[in-house]
């Protein structure tokens, strides 16, 4: 893999993330830790350690269009381990902020990347997640249309699967919220 | 004492057991909850995996509800709420930029003083295990239970100040109050993979499953959790786990407010117990050949 870095560039991705992050990338000194301890590390192209270093190194095509960032489930593991207390989470947080700020689509993850926007629109349109409606769009949006269907008798027979959401009463405050911080 | 309930969306759904169970628990314990009006989605693993400002904002707007009601604190049964509004709780005590932004866009004061509790810290340190052990009518012997925590019940410990991050024991403490046996294992803080049960199932199939045949493979009769998600993915998905493996699981999956419940006489009925995906017959019938 070629890669040009431009200077500036590097330095404006870099201070970018640590601003967002609160921590400086060079605080990580490579042990490995927290991709040793990582749940999701045999799906990822980049190990969590790798991503560090190649967003250090400005590499942010790279690291915003890897299937790592988008594998990460959050479990915060890595961050907990970290013997530098450095924000491994944080950094997978701030590079998807990043991406979507950016527009771009993760291609290899591209399913991960719509159910967090369709559960934010979720909210926005009800103030709460309706779990129906949730499911309901990803399937059409995602052209599973049958996918965990036969889950769907039993949970419904269960009482798991409410079909009608609730929308709470101050919806224009969750519309204010969005405007002001989304 | 006056305290304050924020559900969150799952246990008004797919989790409706955790909600009836907590409810039927309290009652015996003489202890009233108030739910926080009008609450919102705190925007779970979702919001700040993709905007920051969002995923503190949101549950920013119940905390400050909360803090106008007055409540002593708040419980948030589910791990990942609880997670949440501590997460927003610490930033807008430390960050105090951003707590004058998120306070002008809420048009409410907040000031981060109301302490939030998960379900294990209510339990443990509001409602107590002494109030707890004085209600146990029925002692659970014979039953070996493992207790799954998760990721974010213990992480991370310098905003969750609560049990080891590593090996926590507070859930297993729960458990023998019960009369039933905990069994130690190796994946007690292992992710299930959470958030990407709808978008990445073949990962969280491979990761619950490991922690439910290490479940097995240790001698349980049942697992206990205390996160709605967690259960979704050891209960609702364990049967195409299983198949997927072509190994036979079986393993019923409680809340500890179920098990606390069933302890203090409460019917499987009334605790939803038969709400669940993975029948729990064999462990009832266990309970009540220990009698």
């Amino acid at each position: 893999m070629k890669t040009t870095i431009n200077e500036h560039e590097r330095r404006d991705f870099v201070s970018g993330v640590e601003s967002m992050l609160h921590d400086k990338l060079s605080n990580c000194y490579q042990c490995g830790k927290c991709s040793a301890g990582c749940p999701v590390n045999f799906e990822m192209d980049y190990t969590p350690n790798q991503i560090i270093k190649m967003t250090e190194l400005g590499m942010a095509d790279t690291v915003l269009n890897s299937k790592t960032i988008w594998l990460c489930v959050s479990c915060i593991t890595c961050s907990t381990r970290c013997p530098k207390g450095f924000e491994v989470t944080g950094i997978m947080d701030v590079l998807r902020e990043i991406a979507v700020k950016k527009g771009i689509n993760s291609k290899a993850e591209r399913e991960v990347q719509l159910f967090h926007k369709i559960f934010l629109e979720n909210i926005k349109s009800n103030g709460r997640i309706s779990e129906f409606e949730l499911v309901r769009k990803y399937n059409l949006k995602t052209k599973h249309l049958f996918k965990d269907m036969f889950l769907a008798p039993k949970m419904l027979e269960k009482g798991k699967l409410k079909i009608h959401g609730v929308k709470i009463s101050n919806l224009n405050r969750i519309a204010k919220i969005f405007k002001d911080f989304e | 004492m006056k305290l304050g309930y924020y559900p969150g969306c799952s246990l008004k759904g797919s989790s409706f057991e955790y909600e009836v169970s907590l409810l039927e628990m309290l009652k015996v314990l003489g202890m009233g909850i108030k739910e926080i009006p009008d609450w919102n989605c705190c925007g779970a693993s979702t919001a700040h995996s993709i905007n920051h400002n969002l995923a503190i904002a949101l549950p920013a707007r119940n905390l400050a509800i909360a803090e106008k009601e007055g409540y002593d604190s708040i419980v948030a049964p589910c791990a990942a709420c609880s997670n949440r509004l501590k997460t927003a709780r610490h930033e807008l005590k430390t960050d105090e930029a951003l707590r004058k932004k998120i306070v002008n866009s809420l048009e409410m004061p907040y000031g981060a003083g109301m302490e939030v509790n998960n379900m294990l810290e209510f339990l443990i340190n509001v409602a107590g295990k002494d109030r707890i052990k004085s209600k146990v009518k029925k002692q659970l012997k014979n039953l070996k239970v493992a207790s799954y925590y998760g990721c974010l019940l213990v992480r991370p410990p310098k905003i969750m100040r609560f049990d080891d991050s590593e090996e926590p024991v507070t859930m297993d403490e729960l458990v023998a109050l019960t009369g039933a046996q905990p069994v130690d294992y190796s994946y007690k803080t292992e992710c299930c993979g959470a958030i990407n049960s709808l978008s990445k199932p073949d990962v969280v199939m491979a990761l619950t499953g490991k922690v439910l045949y290490d479940i097995k493979n240790h001698g349980a009769d049942a697992v206990v959790v205390a996160c709605p998600l967690c259960h979704s993915n050891l209960d609702v998905r364990q049967r195409e786990i299983e198949r997927k493996y072509a190994e036979k699981i079986g393993l019923p999956v409680l809340f500890i407010t179920e098990l606390i419940g069933l302890s203090f006489g409460i019917s499987p009925k009334a605790l939803a117990i038969d709400g669940h995906m993975v029948a729990a017959d064999k462990v009832l019938k266990k309970i009540n050949e220990g009698q």
